[in-house]
């Protein structure tokens, strides 16, 4: 008797912690812990490793980003110290998640001023944070540098190593003690390579986050589901090189098309249902990072996950 | 029983490699056989034991169920898998709008409406909700009947009768019982009474039960009586519980280790504040009839196009016809943007050129689907399909240039396309994201 789910898994994911308080060498409030499961998301009794990590994600050049995200939180998104201020207070996720999209303008240099916004970041915030470097490798070493400088001591979690392109994060990840972003372009194979690349250059297991790309609902996202669970599979089928916590972005759900066309009101309710509609199976696929723009989307993607997540005493079988 | 494997197969076949069957030997007919392509009784030579070993083995572990008639209607079960890359699942979920008994005829007749009408087409498809769910909150014969006489005055869709009472559920049956709604439900202390109304009126049946041992126990009670075609209600106020019986659920029954489990999953969706959580749940994981409450537009798009990722077949990538794309009204000085016929890509470029507001053309080769990545990595872009791609779509006369950008992925083969089309190549960059940037500051005729 007592029919219940069939686990016959042998391996684990591992841990991986982001953030730093004082007592270890950084000025956090907390930190934070995930991975740790033998069961996909949610399956089985407590223990079950740890809860869903929920991101909100600001940029330091808003006119690259989203304007349905930037309008969303009104003038906070003019400056990005002030911006997570206003996110730890109001929107109040677990992880902040800074995008230097002022990298991304052609022709940039000012590292200088990348270092003075993650200085103000970490003041703003108390809260553990993630920062997205430049994708130019040109600047990539001298961005990284600053940026794991700046951040030194505070383990946050550096984002994002390519196949190809891993070097300078890797090297600002050990030289300042941080956890990295390891990205692969929707592909299983790709993702364990990457894996293995950065262990050869000496990146513990366990400051590796996977990030199997996640396209937008109706824009691919069936491919990134798919390889999330593959990735999921054969990490407790006991393939170390895979037993990394997954990171999941809504990166391309507020650009599609039904999020730019749409007006006021709408164009915020349709934002929200696309984020959610896409973090939430990502949750399910074995992403234990899940990671939004707009603010309206926070509360509902960590209800959600929270009541997959947690079993009550008694709840039956 | 666990599936079989191919070689297994071949082993309980005749080795004849007669063709009878339609393939040209045994081993590829036992291929198609692994793969749910083929059916046993193909083969007219398999012996008794071959036949009792195939048939358990090949035929569908959950039960095939159908709901509602005519051009609306839809098939549940038939699934064979635990994870959608290990195959594909079958058939998606249908999602019911569930109204109570006790609403006003009108609104009744408005909601039913909506749904009937609402459609969202997504590449080449028709993306509906399925049907309507009544209710009976009432408790009273009269009223139910009522409810669902208001239902079926508007449309003929699929409904789901809901209520535990049978006097209430004939009353019910009584309007629509013809048109083989699904009776929700039979529980351990009715279920001699449902049995009873669903063969009367050869309707489905959905069950209820605390465990699913006990839910297992209810099932083969109701086969016992006769009635086969059930779906499992695993509706539970704790989504963790609601994921952890799903999940069970579908892997006793694709490993056959519970046969009496082997039933599509019904969940009532309309729990308060986490009606999304639980309509997720259910799309991603095993749900086939979804009751909820009337969605808003923004939700349902969501929904619908969720189930349709969900439940596009894995094995066939949804490829894009290679040829030349129009992004505004580009004259005879746009950029053009060389992309491969893997839709992700296709989608995402063709986003962030409309996001660009700079006019373009998308000229896209087949890369038998696959991404820029890959396509380089293998060999499937190659200059020789560039050069092909001009000629075939008249790129020389649709712009007055010869500049070609190419994916930033894609950079190894910059000189090649060079020297084998005579067009300039402008190395773009790897993330689509990037695009409009490049556009405005890289970009002359």
């Amino acid at each position: 008797m007592g029919i219940s789910t069939i686990s016959d898994w042998t391996g684990q994911i591992g841990e991986l912690v982001i953030g730093a308080t004082r007592s270890e060498g950084g000025t956090r409030s907390r930190t934070l812990k995930v991975g740790g499961e033998k069961d996909l998301n949610g399956i089985g009794n407590a223990p079950l490793g740890y809860p869903a990590v929920v991101a909100y994600e600001i940029a330091d050049d808003p006119d690259l980003w989203p304007a349905v995200a930037r309008h969303a939180v009104g003038d906070a998104s003019s400056d990005p110290a002030a911006w997570a201020r206003f996110a730890e207070a109001e929107i109040r996720p677990d992880l902040i998640r800074l995008y230097c999209t002022s990298t991304r303008r052609r022709g940039f240099s000012d590292c200088a001023a990348i270092r003075k916004t993650v200085e103000e970041v970490l003041q703003a915030t108390s809260l553990p944070i993630s920062i997205e470097g430049s994708n130019d490798p040109a600047i990539d070493s001298e961005v990284y540098q600053k940026i794991g400088e700046a951040a030194a001591g505070e383990r946050i979690l550096l984002g994002t190593a390519e196949a190809g392109r891993y070097r300078s994060v890797a090297a600002a990840a050990m030289a300042y003690g941080h956890s990295i972003i390891a990205q692969s372009p929707i592909d299983i194979n790709l993702a364990k390579q990457l894996n293995i690349l950065l262990r050869e250059i000496g990146i513990p297991r366990d400051r590796i986050a996977i990030d199997p790309y996640t396209g937008a609902l109706g824009y691919g996202f069936e491919y990134s589901y798919s390889v999330m669970e593959r990735i999921r599979t054969a990490a407790l089928k006991g393939d170390e090189d895979l037993a990394m916590p997954m990171i999941s972005s809504a990166v391309d759900s507020l650009t599609i098309k039904e999020v730019r066309e749409a007006e006021g009101e709408d164009a915020d309710r349709i934002a929200v249902a696309w984020e959610l509609y896409a973090m939430l199976p990502a949750y399910l696929a074995g992403a234990a990072i899940v990671s939004v723009r707009h603010p309206e989307t926070v509360p509902l993607i960590r209800d959600a996950c929270s009541s997959l997540f947690q079993v009550h005493p008694g709840g039956g079988e | 029983m666990a599936s079989l494997k191919p070689l297994d197969i071949y082993k309980l076949l005749p080795k004849k490699n007669c063709k009878e069957c339609g393939d040209p030997t045994c081993l590829t007919f036992a291929m198609k056989l692994a793969g749910g392509k083929a059916q046993p009784d193909q083969c007219p030579y398999l012996d008794e034991n071959a036949k009792a070993i195939l048939g358990a083995s090949t035929r569908p572990p959950i039960q095939k169920v159908k709901i509602g008639v005519g051009e609306r209607s839809f098939t549940l079960g038939e699934e064979m898998v635990q994870y959608r890359h290990e195959k594909t699942f079958i058939h998606e979920p249908g999602i019911m709008t569930a109204i109570p008994d006790t609403m006003p005829g009108d609104r009744i007749k408005e909601i039913t409406t909506d749904v009937r009408d609402y459609v969202l087409t997504r590449i080449g498809t028709d993306l509906r909700l399925n049907g309507i769910a009544i209710r009976c909150e009432s408790g009273s014969p009269g009223e139910f009947s009522r409810a669902v006489e208001a239902v079926e005055s508007v449309a003929d869709l699929p409904e789901v009768l809901m209520s535990t009472d049978p006097v209430c559920m004939e009353a019910g049956l009584g309007v629509s019982g013809n048109y083989r709604p699904l009776i929700h439900a039979a529980t351990h202390e009715n279920y001699q009474e449902m049995c009873r109304l669903a063969k009367k009126f050869s309707c489905p049946l959905a069950i209820r039960a605390d465990t699913l041992d006990s839910l297992a126990d209810l099932s083969s009670k109701c086969a016992t009586e006769g009635v086969s075609n059930l779906l499992l209600d695993l509706t539970s106020p704790s989504l963790h519980e609601v994921l952890n019986r799903t999940t069970a659920v579908r892997q006793h029954a694709v490993t056959r280790q519970t046969p009496a489990l082997g039933y599509p999953v019904f969940l009532d969706c309309a729990q308060p504040g986490l009606e999304d959580a639980f309509l997720v749940t259910g799309v991603a994981k095993f749900g086939s009839v979804l009751v909820c409450n009337p969605l808003s537009q923004p939700v349902r798009k969501a929904l619908l196009v969720l189930r349709q990722n969900i439940y596009t077949d894995p094995q066939k990538p949804i490829q894009i016809t290679p040829g030349l794309y129009r992004i505004g009204s580009p004259g005879k000085d746009a950029p053009v943007l060389l992309s491969v016929n893997f839709s992700l890509t296709f989608f995402t470029l063709q986003g962030y050129l409309e996001a660009s507001r700079v006019p373009s053309l998308m000229l896209v080769v087949d890369t038998e689907g696959l991404s820029v990545l890959t396509a380089v990595a293998s060999g499937k872009l190659q200059e020789a399909m560039v050069k092909e791609a001009i000629a075939k779509f008249d790129l020389g006369n649709a712009v007055s240039h010869r500049k070609l950008i190419i994916p930033g992925y894609a950079a190894p083969l910059s000189g090649r396309i060079e020297d084998a089309t005579g067009w300039k190549v402008l190395v773009g960059p790897r993330d689509a994201a990037d695009i409009a940037e490049f556009l405005l500051q890289e970009w002359k005729p």
